[in-house]
């Protein structure tokens, strides 16, 4: 008899019906959280016009952003979806060992470095697509790309890869 | 003076009890996570509201993970809308 979950009981609400014909369909993005969280500065690097158009809509909506932004909703998410299409194109493997290492570390960014080097360096090659974090001063360092990591779980000094330099150090001896 | 090696034994039999326990529970917790490392500190945005209930509804189990970059079909259907405690 109890085949099928419930829809509608003391806790939750499952409302099945779709959306009126009249509004445009969009595929909802199917990466799951550490996914999401590893593609995330990417997704930002690309889409920080279509985020920031929705984000301004919305608050000068006054309250009924949800409804009247639809239109800059769907071009958020169809532009997250890209990329993280792109990023399993071009990127599967660096991308699936960053995001499993982040799952298995609670999704701490600080504790998978060593995944994450070659994966920065596979979106940028790939997608020109460079993870800059917000906010950083410009005298510093970014986090993600220190020679020296002061804390992190699991010991990740002995093998501080840094493809990059490496890369372009190989290129320039190759050249002279 | 000497401690007699037979005044030690409750200690060790006492450090490994509490041994298999502990890494009991630890294997008790991977399998709870699916294989992973258990989530720590983690507020009622992750694992209530939305992350982690977002990673249920995707893949069927709340620590599983899917990279692909469209949602399987009638995924925009079960999102769950929190009902209001009744008044009484």
């Amino acid at each position: 008899m109890a085949s099928r979950e419930a829809r509608f009981h003391k806790q939750v609400l499952i409302d099945t019906t779709p959306l009126p014909d009249h509004i445009p369909k969009v595929k909802e993005i199917g990466a799951s959280s550490a996914p999401l969280m590893s593609a995330s500065f990417f997704i930002g690097a690309r889409c920080r016009a279509y985020n920031d158009d929705y984000m301004q809509c919305k608050t000068e909506a006054h309250g009924t952003g949800e409804v009247d932004c639809m239109r800059e909703g769907r071009k958020v998410t169809r532009c997250a979806a890209s990329v993280i299409d792109d990023i399993n194109k071009h990127c599967l493997q660096q991308f699936r060992a960053h995001w499993q290492c982040l799952e298995d570390n609670n999704q701490q960014m600080w504790n998978c470095r060593t995944a994450e080097r070659p994966f920065n360096k596979c979106v940028f090659d790939n997608l020109k697509l460079e993870k800059v974090i917000p906010g950083t001063p410009p005298n510093v360092v970014p986090v993600h790309q220190r020679r020296k990591q002061i804390f992190a779980d699991n010991d990740q000094s002995k093998d501080l890869v840094f493809p990059t330099t490496k890369a372009k150090t190989a290129d320039t001896k190759a050249t002279a | 003076m000497a401690i007699p090696f037979e005044a030690l034994l409750p200690y060790a039999v006492i450090v490994t009890f509490f041994g298999i326990s502990g890494a009991g529970l630890l294997h008790v917790q991977r399998i709870q996570n699916g294989g992973k490392k258990g989530r720590r500190g983690v507020d009622r945005w992750d694992s209530v509201h939305l992350v982690m209930q977002r990673d249920r509804r995707l893949t069927g189990f709340l620590r599983g993970q899917t990279d692909k970059a469209a949602a399987p079909e009638g995924f925009e259907f079960n999102n769950a809308w929190r009902v209001e405690k009744r008044f009484s």
